[in-house]
């Protein structure tokens, strides 16, 4: 909502009043009352029916044109046993009545006079049926004219909730993409400082609340809202989290270094092992990484990067028992599900603000430089403070650093 | 210059709107004139009950006389007789008996504004629909002012009060809205009139820390002041606003002051403090990011006038004629119609602070033009010297006979108020066509 057109000299109520409904509008798709619905659905199946006209009291109107059944007069004829003998001349009837002995030494008439009788109840009874039948059959193209009605009602208003779940959609996908544009903007404005890693390991802790101190206020400088969003979302994953830091893992292992010198000439060669290579390369300047792709690549590298430098005999779990805090496994497991699943999200972030070996620095600061400086040979000689540390023993807790800043160490 | 303040409740513990009103004006005009206020015993807007004794007392140096009221409101017998003129046709008896049993009944007050009121130069009488001011305006004749108070509810539709706006000699309206509605529905245009309002008492400065810290309320946060009231809006506020914290980039709170009549939902981001005093109040505005007023029916929202004394914006419900309107005069805040605008409107208050920063702008600044007690008081001495060099104007018509008060043929007062026309009184709206009728 902070786009809104409006000139600072001039608030217009009614302009952004203009501009909020329009938003809405936009976001939301258009909102439809029950009786536009309503209304929307009558017209539809109204032109279903009958497109030349439009009207709205449809069912009304159906019933209208249909008109009440009334069975028809079918044609039928009553016959009974004196039927045959019946006569308007009461003298006919008397002698025909008075013939029926001798007619019937003839034939016998009961039987059709039987059959007939029969006939004539069928057909009256079938009358009456087919009328009920009928009446039963408009009653029921009323419910369904009554329901297919309500069906497209019910459809118009499903379209329409699909409507707006979309554009709903499309909102969160815009936010996302736009937290996403936001974290990698967050992330470039941070870079590695590998030779800073082993410089500074020895006084560790208080390094690490400087720099807690340090990120807190930059963190502190951050908008409310990207604190609240970020801090509320990762805070659990921040406490969990150590940094992996790969120089770490290759300054910890300087044996190995110095071992295979090949190696390392051949990592200088290699840019994605300039990080762990350390002296052996020139500086890389803050854009000429992408520092997700590094922060990869030097966790893969933290526990292989023994291998990839092929130091013999010094193995994995060597490298992990040197008591370097970046280079055993476990800060890179907690990591990982973090980085792969999250790291455009945020997880950069947490890099940043719990790495205690990572500097940071802005893009307008030149006067920080990334400076893969080779460490000092005391350093590589005798493993710092981590041994100490009581958050590296066990193993997969936290450095102390920003990203615990919630719990202030004083 | 010698007026009469004439009301139906008056005291320093009343805190009803017209009430206020009255006492905020009889108190500033008492530094410009010899002012008396007249009205009854009664204290309880309900039963119109006798609690404080008849006589003259002072009040912040103001004289007070009080009168008794001849009977207490009867319930069933209002509401029979509210349903009866509110929603069937009626006769003007009908409606006389509704004013009876609406109240305060007092002869004696209209007894006395008959006799004194040639003592006085003018008299001011508040709110149209009661009693007082039916009967008194008539017996103060060519001297009776009034200020109406209108809401956009059924009294304005009852037929009874079209002569009484015609008959007076000016009408002190609040907002436009409410002058154009007693135009509409008793074309009383020649009838001098101006648009007045109420200022506020406004503490020079406040303190907003102070207010957080006293009741521990961190992070920001939007503000009701008044009844909690489902009248007042304020269940339709609860719903809106429990969707708005849905939202996660959501922060504000929403914090209410005034007493409550119904269940305040439970969430944590919804705290009442009760009923509190002024000074607490404005720091409460003061600390507050925007105030938010739900009403739908309003003559005249001091709260929001006081939210704009202070420099904040106002959310209010954009169906309150009067609320859209001063919003829109004022360009100090925006407004609502439905759920998704109470959203998208408290979102950009919160989020744009520079919106909100320049709506609070311009509401002080409006509230100092239009609502500061200088102007408010300007404007009634110089309603006052206007009409001492025009003619009165003639007394009002006498009541109907008695066949005529029995005639059936005056409209549901329901009806008549759906023929008014409705909008806040701007003019782009006007322009625009949409005061609708």
């Amino acid at each position: 909502m902070a786009d809104f057109n409006v000139r600072s000299d001039s608030v217009n109520v009614e302009q952004i009043m203009e501009q909020i409904r329009t938003r809405i509008r936009e976001k939301r798709g258009v909102d439809y009352t029950e009786q536009q619905i309503r209304e929307l659905a009558a017209v539809k199946l109204e032109k279903f029916l009958d497109p030349r006209g439009v009207r709205s009291d449809l069912l009304d109107q159906f019933r209208k044109a249909q008109p009440a059944y009334e069975p028809p007069e079918l044609p039928n004829f009553a016959f009974e046993d004196a039927t045959l003998f019946e006569s308007h001349r009461a003298p006919i009837q008397w002698l025909r009545k008075l013939l029926l002995p001798i007619l019937k030494l003839f034939f016998n008439p009961n039987p059709l006079i039987q059959a007939l009788h029969i006939q004539a109840r069928l057909n009256t009874m079938n009358a009456e049926r087919e009328a009920r039948r009928e009446a039963a059959r408009r009653q029921l193209d009323q419910l369904y004219y009554e329901l297919i009605h309500n069906l497209v009602l019910e459809t118009t208003r499903l379209g329409i909730d699909v409507k707006n779940l979309k554009m709903r959609l499309e909102s969160v996908s815009s936010r996302l993409e736009f937290n996403e544009r936001r974290a990698r903007a967050l992330e470039s404005v941070v870079v590695y400082k590998p030779s800073s890693v082993d410089e500074e390991r020895p006084p560790r802790p208080e390094r690490g609340d400087r720099s807690d101190r340090g990120d807190r206020g930059e963190r502190g400088d951050r908008s409310e809202r990207d604190r609240g969003d970020r801090s509320a979302r990762h805070q659990s994953q921040q406490r969990q989290y150590a940094p992996p830091p790969p120089q770490e893992a290759a300054a910890s292992t300087p044996s190995a270094v110095a071992a295979s010198p090949e190696t390392a000439g051949a990592l200088a060669a290699t840019p994605n092992q300039q990080g762990a290579a350390a002296g052996a390369t020139p500086a890389e300047g803050p854009g000429q990484r992408s520092r997700r792709r590094r922060r990869r690549r030097g966790r893969r590298g933290g526990g292989s990067a023994a291998a990839l430098m092929g130091a013999p005999g010094t193995p994995t779990g060597q490298t992990a028992e040197s008591g370097t805090e970046g280079a055993a496994p476990l800060p890179g497991d907690d990591s990982e599900p973090f980085d792969d699943g999250g790291d455009e999200a945020g997880g950069d972030d947490h890099a940043v603000d719990a790495a205690p070996a990572v500097t940071t620095a802005r893009h307008d600061v030149p006067a920080e430089p990334v400076q893969p400086a080779a460490p000092p040979p005391a350093q590589h000689a005798s493993p710092p403070a981590p041994a100490a540390d009581p958050l590296h023993d066990q193993g997969s807790a936290p450095a102390p650093g920003p990203g615990n800043g919630d719990t202030d160490p004083q | 210059m010698k007026i009469a303040v004439v009301v139906q409740r008056y005291g320093s513990a009343i805190n009803g709107g017209a009430e206020l009103h009255a006492r905020y004006i009889a108190e500033h005009l008492a530094r410009h004139a010899d002012v008396e206020v007249l009205t009854t015993c009664a204290t309880d807007y309900v039963t119109w009950r006798n609690e404080l004794p008849a006589g003259v007392e002072t009040i912040n140096g103001v004289a007070v006389r009080r009168f008794r009221v001849r009977h207490e409101r009867d319930p069933r017998v209002f509401a029979k007789r509210s349903e009866k003129v509110f929603h069937h046709r009626h006769s003007i008896g009908d409606e006389l008996e509704w004013l009876n049993a609406e109240g305060p009944t007092s002869p004696a007050l209209v007894d006395h504004v008959a006799k004194h009121a040639g003592d006085f130069d003018f008299c001011l009488f508040f709110s149209y629909r009661y009693y007082h001011a039916f009967y008194g305006a008539r017996a103060a004749a060519g001297r009776a002012i009034l200020v109406p108070t209108a809401e956009r509810d059924a009294t304005i539709g009852l037929s009874i009060f079209q002569p009484l706006f015609k008959s007076v000699r000016a009408v002190m309206y609040n907002s436009p809205e409410e002058r154009a509605m007693i135009n509409a529905v008793s074309h009383n245009e020649a009838v001098p009139g101006i648009v007045v309002g109420i200022g506020s008492k406004v503490p020079n400065s406040t303190q907003p820390n102070r207010f957080r810290q006293k009741h521990h309320i961190r992070g920001p946060f939007a503000v009701y002041v008044g009844r909690i009231d489902q009248n007042k809006g304020c269940t339709e506020l609860f719903d809106y606003f429990q969707e708005y914290v849905k939202d996660p980039a959501s922060k504000l709170s929403l914090v209410l002051i005034g007493n409550s009549l119904l269940e305040i939902p439970k969430h944590p981001r919804i705290r009442h403090l009760g009923f509190l005093d002024d000074a607490d109040k404005f720091d409460a505005m003061a600390a507050a990011e925007l105030l938010i007023m739900p009403s739908y029916y309003e003559s005249l929202s001091m709260v929001a006038l006081e939210a704009w004394a202070v420099g904040r914006p106002v959310l209010a419900n954009g169906q309150c004629d009067v609320l859209k309107g001063q919003c829109i005069r004022s360009n100090g805040g925006l407004y609502y119609a439905n759920k998704a605008e109470f959203i998208g409107t408290l979102e950009a208050l919160e989020q744009n602070r520079w919106l909100a920063g320049s709506l609070g702008r311009n509401g002080r600044q409006f509230f100092r033009d239009q609502y500061d007690w200088p102007v408010i008081e300007r404007k009634y001495l110089d309603m006052f010297a206007r009409l001492s060099k025009e003619a009165p104007r003639p007394a009002a018509d006498p009541l109907p006979g008695w066949f005529d008060r029995r005639r059936q043929d005056l409209p549901p007062a329901e009806a008549v108020l759906a023929q008014l026309p409705t909008g806040p009184a701007v003019p782009s709206y006007e322009a625009a066509g949409r005061r609708r009728a």
